[in-house]
């Protein structure tokens, strides 16, 4: 069975190298290269870059007809709506009230989910880097809820948190008293923000136990010959060996919660109310789920989050740049 | 000799057009009604030689998001069986100049008719026939009004009424909710109207917000503010998400619940004899009794190839008899007003399944003009989605009751505006 | 300042025990060195006298003081890694510093101890610079300097100089040893290589398998190997040896023969051996020397230094026989060599390998091909 896998692997190979000489030997080298990024360009363009651009001219656009001819032009007019404020502060002001109530929850909640998310990876993983017992277990724990889809953690916490749910049985059995918690705006948005960081946090613990063991056993033998108190191990030796790190899961992870979308739609559908409305579900909202389909003012909001993006991703390439210099 | 090959193929294929007319209707079930009309077309073909129609089975996803994608590229079947009559207006083909007695068909599903004559569809056009009527109303858990010795209100009983009874029911009973409406504005727009809610303008524009409409609004937060409405399907879910209380009803731990026709097939299966449960018929506000009118249809597209043919498998699905016999298996109610005033015989229905069947399709007649309005509107789906949004936010506090209406009536003047 | 002291020490990994009972003592200001090939437990137990490494049993005293149970900082040691181990993220002054700022010194006093080492170091062009932007010999400078600085009673090194090139070894092996003339503390020195260990101990510990197989002076244990083991190791290239059998002893050594029925003598106390016991003859290269009565070889390799040379041979019966001569050699490939073994130079060891006491050390005198043999 392996030996005849082997072979058409072989064969397969055998069977392009001959063309693939040939195409080397009358193009060049220089030129092969294109021959090699050809396939990826083509797909990347069609899927990729296209869609870019025509999300941009949508963008430019009105009406609810999927065909962009028949789509009137209104330049600017979608960013303008969109953009129309007294107060950026707020939303209730606004003429996109709700755009503006997703721009403040998702502020606050990248602010929080980050924060928090960052240092609860930290202090998992100095944790998890240390020997204790069953630290397999352990890391494993956190590192699952990652493997799940999530639809599937937002409906297990949906299972937890709902009004007969296994946590108001718990507090019930407890003889505390029940709280309906996703229907509280602030207990739903503490609990997509928890729910999201339980969800992801194993991913950033996974990075920063990797950063963690980077980090030269002798570095720490030599801090504990020259004596070093735990805390100032901590502070001096490892945060700052750490930093680099720490600097990579802190853009990723604040890139990622500014599209935090799907566990919490599931979760909470943005409710009560706009409570836990975030940017990427009013997109989906607007372009999508109300009837009719406003695509223009979707692909504009959505524009203006990929500007927001770009600057995030810009400096975690800044911050990787760095690492790399440092490393 | 090629040339001989070709001619022949295409004398071929052009007699094969003559004569075989072939028609693709693309379906959707809640039951049976696909394999209803597929097994009524066999009549169809034996009195119309050479038309054949083919059945496709789709998801309901797929009439929703990809018919419409289809259509608006040029593509797609004959015929389908749908329900955004106002989303698809524009695809639709006018039967009328080619069924032979158009006015029968007025006569008879006149009412409904009007929902597909929107945007610049003649007034007068026969676009669809509804096979399925569907109304909202209220569903009561009997066994819990006996147990707590309250008496239900009947027919013709307001909305503070129920309101009153369910309360006095959930606390003697002990069950979580009192009452729970579905969270969409097709729901909410039948006590609306009954508050006294015009909706349109003299133009024929949504959404207006009169002093009917705000009555029933304030009501309606108040309502959750003393927890008579289940927090939980309003309040649970944001934007226009849609959500609906089914599940806490036949778990027995809603009194009344206000949906529509179409659950009835769902409560006879899952609850059984769990309990009994009656549907409540019309229940009244201040200015009217009315329930949303609603429901699936059949339509032809204008794009297709046989308009003859597709006008006349439409005037076979309009009639009484084939009508009579598929909903008879569908168990779904009448547009018809033949079938309607005659009633139809239900195959092997229970008493509870029957007597709801009943009271539902007793109700229709008395439902106001505005929901028929309303259901036939192009874009009523922005009433339906932008409702729930706004009204959640008050129910919440985060908008002033004021607010949020202000925000509603907005909301839906972008829509219509940016879709036009 | 202290003498250093281990007493039936014992490292387990689990149920493998790693050091099996080492007694050994360092007196206050020596300069000691641990070798042995790699894993002996020479690194580890550095490690244990340090405190990186738990003790399985026994007991370590510092300064007369039982030290088992202090932190690795609390036993007033400082160490030197074979890594360096340096704060990558620290300029070199905040380095040579970090270990004074967790003792709470006084500001101007780390200022001082730092400008001290490295004024000392000839570390003060780089104090800013952070250790990547250092040479291989500067990084270990600046990590001898953190030890420094700390005024520890005993020096630790952990194979100090293994990564750095030859040259810098050399320099840097005089370094330490300066280093250790100039401040006089206690020393314990890890090393595989027993050039180091020959040129900078006042005492060599040689480990085998986590036991220690010979302590003493470089000389006595070149002189004096207690086994063949250490034999072997100490010397380079290492010794030679040929199997032989005890014909005849006498007051003055023993005569051996050779598989071929060769004669040997051999200046050593032969009073346990018996005739016909079976020994091994030890001689290093630097004592064999040509003569037309000598030992035949066929001569497999040559390597001419141009002020020395090394002859890789075989005997007839097929041991390998390396031989160290001054000055250059005709001699090439596939010749045949005659090579003889001075008496007063040879060595012999029972067949468990132990030494048999030598009667003269013909390394004292001048040596040559038919010198004289003193006693």
């Amino acid at each position: 069975m392996i030996g005849a896998v082997r072979l058409i692997y072989e064969g397969a190979f055998n069977l392009f190298e001959g063309p693939m000489r040939w195409l080397q030997r009358s193009l060049g080298t220089q030129r092969m290269v294109w021959v090699f990024l050809l396939p990826n360009l083509l797909i990347f363009g069609l899927f990729t870059y296209l869609p870019i651009l025509l999300n941009a001219w949508y963008a430019g656009t009105s009406g609810d007809r999927i065909l962009l001819g028949d789509r009137p032009w209104v330049g600017a007019a979608n960013f303008a709506t969109l953009l129309d404020c007294e107060s950026y502060l707020n939303p209730n002001s606004c003429r996109r009230d709700l755009f503006w109530r997703a721009v403040h929850n998702t502020g606050w909640f990248v602010v929080l989910q980050v924060g928090f998310m960052v240092l609860l990876s930290l202090i998992a993983a100095l944790i998890l880097n240390r020997n204790i017992p069953l630290k397999g277990f352990f890391r494993a724990v956190f590192f699952y809820p990652v493997l799940l889809s999530p639809v599937v953690v937002a409906l297990i916490w949906k299972w937890i948190l709902q009004r007969n749910g296994v946590l108001n049985a718990g507090l019930d059995w407890a003889g505390m008293g029940t709280v309906n918690w996703l229907l509280d705006p602030n207990w739903a948005f503490f609990w997509i923000v928890f729910v999201s960081i339980w969800a992801n946090m194993g991913f950033y613990v996974l990075i920063l136990l990797a950063g963690l063991q980077a980090i030269p056993s002798d570095v720490y033998e030599a801090a504990e010959m020259d004596g070093t108190p735990a805390w100032r191990r901590l502070f001096r030796i490892t945060l700052p060996l750490l930093t680099p790190t720490l600097l990579v899961v802190m853009v990723l992870s604040l890139i990622r919660a500014v599209q935090a979308f799907d566990e919490i739609y599931v979760l909470t559908g943005g409710g009560p109310g706009s409570a836990t409305l975030l940017l990427i579900q009013y997109i989906y909202d607007v372009g999508f789920a109300t009837r009719p389909r406003q695509f223009g003012l979707a692909a504009a909001a959505s524009l203006m989050m990929a500007g927001v993006l770009m600057v995030l991703t810009l400096a975690q390439l800044a911050a990787t740049r760095k690492r790399g210099e440092d490393g | 000799m090629k040339h001989t090959l070709t001619i022949s193929a295409l004398a071929l294929m052009a007699a094969g057009a003559a004569q075989a007319q072939e028609l693709r209707f693309m379906c959707y079930q809640d039951g049976v009604e696909c394999e209803a009309w597929a097994d009524a077309f066999a009549t169809f073909e034996a009195e119309n030689d050479g038309i054949t129609v083919i059945v496709d089975e789709v998801p309901y996803a797929a009439i929703i998001e990809s018919l419409p994608v289809q259509l608006e590229v040029g593509e797609g079947p004959d015929l389908a069986r749908v329900t955004d009559y106002g989303g698809l207006a524009r695809f639709l083909l006018d039967v009328r100049p080619h069924v032979s007695d158009a006015a029968s068909i007025d006569a008879r599903y006149g009412q409904s008719l009007a929902w597909s004559r929107v945007g610049d569809n003649a007034a007068d056009g026969i676009y669809h026939i509804v096979d399925q009527l569907t109304a909202t109303g209220g569903f009561a858990n009997a066994t819990l009004f006996e147990q707590a010795g309250v008496d239900m209100p009947g027919p013709g009983a307001t909305w503070d009424e129920w309101a009153e009874a369910s309360r006095a029911v959930r606390d003697a009973t002990g069950v979580d909710f009192a009452m729970a409406i579905d969270r969409t504005g097709h729901r909410f727009a039948a006590p609306a109207i009954s508050y006294g809610a015009a909706l349109f303008d003299d133009d024929g524009h949504a959404l207006v917000i009169d002093d009917g409409f705000r009555a029933f609004s304030e009501q309606f937060v108040g309502w959750h503010a003393d927890e008579t409405m289940a927090r939980d399907v309003w309040a649970g879910a944001g934007g226009g998400t849609y959500q609906d209380a089914a599940g806490e009803f036949i778990n027995a731990n809603l009194v009344m619940y206000y949906s529509g026709s179409w659950q009835i097939g769902r409560f006879d299966r899952d609850i059984g004899d769990a309990f009994d449960w009656v549907a409540t018929g019309g229940i009244c506000g201040p200015a009217a009794c009315t329930g949303m009118p609603g429901g699936a249809g059949i339509v032809g597209f204008n794009h297709t190839q046989h308009p003859e043919a597709v006008a006349k498998v439409m005037e076979f699905i309009a009639r009484d008899d084939v009508q009579a016999q598929v909903l008879a298996r569908t168990r779904n109610l009448p547009a018809n007003a033949n079938l309607q005033a005659e009633g139809i015989a239900y195959e092997g229905v229970s008493d509870d399944v029957a007597a709801a069947l009943t009271a539902f399709a007793s109700s229709v007649p008395g439902f106001s003009d505005t929901a028929f309005a309303l259901q036939g509107y192009q874009f009523n789906r922005a009433v339906y989605t932008t409702i729930p949004a706004r009204i959640t936010q008050a129910i919440v506090g985060e908008l002033s009751l004021d607010e949020a209406l202000e925000r509603l009536e907005q909301d839906v003047a972008d829509a219509i505006a940016a879709a036009q | 300042m202290a003498r250093v002291e281990l007493r039936g020490i014992v490292k387990d990994y689990g149920a493998v025990r790693a050091i099996h009972g080492i007694d050994l003592e360092i007196e206050d200001g020596a300069f000691c060195v641990f070798v042995g090939p790699s894993g002996c437990g020479k690194s580890t137990l550095l490690r244990m006298i340090a405190g990186l490494e738990e003790i399985s049993g026994g007991d370590l005293m510092i300064g007369g003081e039982r030290v088992n149970d202090l932190r690795a900082a609390e036993r007033g040691l400082a160490m030197v890694f074979q890594t360096y181990a340096l704060y990558p993220h620290m300029s070199v002054r905040q380095n040579l510093a970090f270990g004074l700022e967790n003792m709470r010194m006084p500001k101007d006093q780390v200022a001082a101890r730092v400008a001290e080492a490295a004024r000392m170091l000839k570390l003060e062009p780089y104090l800013d610079r952070r250790p990547r932007a250092l040479s291989g010999g500067q990084r270990q400078r600046v990590a001898i300097g953190r030890a420094v600085v700390r005024e520890p009673r005993v020096f630790l090194f952990d194979e100090p100089l293994s990564n750095l090139d030859a040259e810098l070894r050399v320099a840097m092996r005089a370094e330490i040893a300066g280093l250790h003339r100039r401040i006089g503390n206690t020393m314990i020195y890890v090393t595989h290589d027993q050039v180091e260990a020959m040129t900078m101990a006042d005492q060599i510990v040689v480990l085998r398998d986590g036991r220690i197989e010979q302590v003493g002076a470089p000389i006595a244990l070149y002189n004096r190997p207690a086994n063949t083991f250490v034999a072997g190791f100490i010397g380079s290239p290492r010794m030679n040896f040929l199997t032989c059998t005890v014909t005849a002893r006498d007051a003055e050594g023993v005569t051996l023969a050779d598989v071929h029925g060769r004669v040997l003598r051999a200046m050593v106390d032969a009073r346990t051996l018996a005739e016909g016991d079976t020994v091994e003859l030890g001689v290093r290269p630097e004592h064999l020397h040509p003569d037309p009565d000598g030992y035949p070889v066929e001569i497999e390799n040559v390597e001419q230094l141009g002020g020395e040379s090394y002859l890789y041979g075989r005997t007839p019966d097929g041991t390998a026989l390396t031989a160290h001569l001054s000055g250059q050699t005709g001699l090439r490939r596939g010749a045949r060599a005659h090579l003889a073994i001075r008496p007063d130079l040879a060595h012999v060891f029972r067949a468990d390998g132990s030494a048999l006491p030598r009667l003269r050390l013909g390394e004292l005198e001048a040596a040559g091909p038919g010198g004289p043999v003193a006693g």
